[in-house]
């Protein structure tokens, strides 16, 4: 079968692959990369019964338009941008079909799986781009994404009515209050500082990206005395001396001097990283 | 040695409260111990300054505060071991750098004697962080330290050798930078194309955790 499965029309405004990231290279500065919602990005492949980490499309925002260039079936799961077609669910494409991504909605990123997964030549053991630091591709115009046609692939039984259950589709315009643990800093701040970080509601900055997130909001207390850099996770709340805070996300360095308030709980993530400039965010304690 | 638990996967353990020989000698003993004998269910690792970060597969170590005793004698004993061999790595630079004069002038020297003393100190690799293979390289002569620019410049070509505050370091990507750029090495810091020829991902990097790094000055300016 020909690899060649999607032309890519318009990326919009980000058109990408992710899979699970480039592991074990922290200590030489790279970051992991990889989807920014991880449940979307899973849900999509797994309907099409692909390996949760195989290569996926992520799309940021608005604009993409991809046509089948043959029969092919997909999933598309993530954030709204009023797709021409349904979402969470599986769908066979026939060649000449066009999908569009015509206006956001709610959400930052949508994922498109196929079946089998897509393929690219990886670069340190993955293929997930990572603009920052310029590791992966970027699709423009005129760009070919090649499915994984080595294997010869079976459609699992009965998938052409395949859905994600109606509680796992999200709805990201209703974020839940996010769980946050305590950071390695978190006793260094005071107890005002922590209070006001919890109980202030905080609004995301039109300055986010795959780096990291920013929030803006009244300032709170920075930490007092300095900190010796250390290494950061992905999800590390960072309290800078304006004492607004930035969130490290998965294009964001690994090692870092900014004393870190709270790490968001993993499986929240994803609602910090759908959430769209303007949008208003809470936070509690696991 | 005192812990944190950094989320429901990691754990962060302080090895010593400041940087010189003897955190940079731990850092090189666990980097040695941990890559060569990998630890059950360690996705990633990451030493740095005075601190190593342990972040689990949740799937084969679900909980890793209960392995906070295990971890730490393990430390223990890496850092009781002979580290490796020390590896100093030279690198030519030529120092021409647009910042040169401003670091001359803020440490009242000559730009010959802030040359003379940025390329006669042996740095130690603490760290490496920011992008792939820059290191952060310590110790600089406190008479070097320079405080960054106010405004980062947006675009500094890979290869520049800058002093950033404390430290000092190499940049090896073109990347938005605010560090002083006293110079530039031919040297790539990073080549992924080195790792796909090696199949080793390591190899991608010229400058490893724990090793040392000397600067050679290539003609003047």
């Amino acid at each position: 079968m020909n690899p060649e499965v999607l032309y890519v029309m318009d990326p919009g405004h980000g058109c990408h692959l992710q899979d699970r990231g480039r592991l074990g290279l922290k200590r030489f500065g790279v970051p992991s990369g990889g989807p920014m919602d991880p449940h979307a990005a899973e849900w999509a492949n797994q309907l099409l019964g692909n390996p949760t980490d195989a290569p996926i499309l992520e799309l940021a925002l608005q604009g993409a338009k991809l046509a089948a260039l043959q029969a092919v079936w997909v999933a598309v799961t993530g954030a709204d941008a009023t797709a021409n077609l349904p979402l969470w669910r599986v769908l066979r494409l026939d060649a000449d079909d066009v999908m569009t991504f015509s206006k956001n909605v709610s959400g930052v990123w949508t994922y498109v799986a196929v079946e089998g997964g897509f393929v690219d030549t990886p670069v340190l053991g993955s293929v997930s781009t990572s603009p920052r630091i310029r590791l992966g591709r970027s699709f423009n115009r005129g760009s070919m994404l090649r499915r994984n046609s080595q294997h010869s692939f079976s459609m699992p039984q009965g998938v052409a009515g395949r859905m994600a259950p109606i509680a796992e589709q999200r709805n990201y315009a209703q974020p839940p209050s996010i769980r946050i643990w305590p950071g390695p800093q978190w006793d260094r701040f005071s107890a005002t500082a922590k209070e006001a970080f919890l109980h202030h509601g905080w609004t995301l900055s039109p300055r986010s990206d795959r780096t990291g997130y920013r929030l803006e909001g009244k300032p709170i207390a920075p930490m007092l005395g300095q900190l010796i850099s250390e290494p950061v996770m992905v999800g590390s709340i960072q309290i800078p001396p304006d004492g607004l805070p930035i969130v490290t996300l998965n294009d964001g360095p690994t090692v870092g001097g900014y004393p870190k308030i709270g790490l968001v709980d993993p499986a929240d993530l994803p609602w910090l990283t759908q959430a769209r400039p303007g949008q208003r965010l809470r936070f509690h304690l696991a | 040695m005192r812990w944190v638990p950094y989320g429901p996967h990691a754990l962060l353990f302080y090895f010593a409260d400041a940087v010189g020989e003897d955190a940079f000698r731990k850092v090189r003993a666990i980097t040695a111990d941990l890559e060569l004998h990998p630890m059950k269910g360690l996705i990633d690792f990451i030493p740095s300054f005075t601190s190593v970060l342990l972040h689990f597969d949740p799937s084969v170590v679900p909980q890793p505060q209960l392995h906070v005793l295990e971890c730490s004698a393990r430390l223990k004993s890496a850092m009781l071991a002979k580290p490796p061999e020390l590896e100093t790595k030279s690198i030519p630079v030529h120092y021409d750098g647009p910042d040169l004069k401003r670091v001359a002038d803020h440490t009242k020297l000559s730009v010959a004697e802030v040359i003379e003393r940025h390329s006669r100190t042996i740095y130690k690799v603490y760290a490496l962080g920011f992008a792939p293979g820059f290191a952060y390289l310590g110790d600089l002569e406190p008479r070097l330290h320079t405080p960054r620019l106010a405004t980062p410049r947006a675009r500094v070509p890979a290869g520049s050798v800058g002093i950033g505050g404390e430290h000092t370091g190499i940049y090896p990507l073109d990347t938005p930078g605010g560090w002083n750029l006293i110079g530039r090495t031919p040297r790539v810091m990073f080549d992924p194309s080195r790792a796909e020829t090696s199949g080793n991902h390591q190899d991608a990097f010229l400058l490893h955790p724990g090793d040392c790094v000397q600067f050679l000055p290539q003609g003047r300016p």
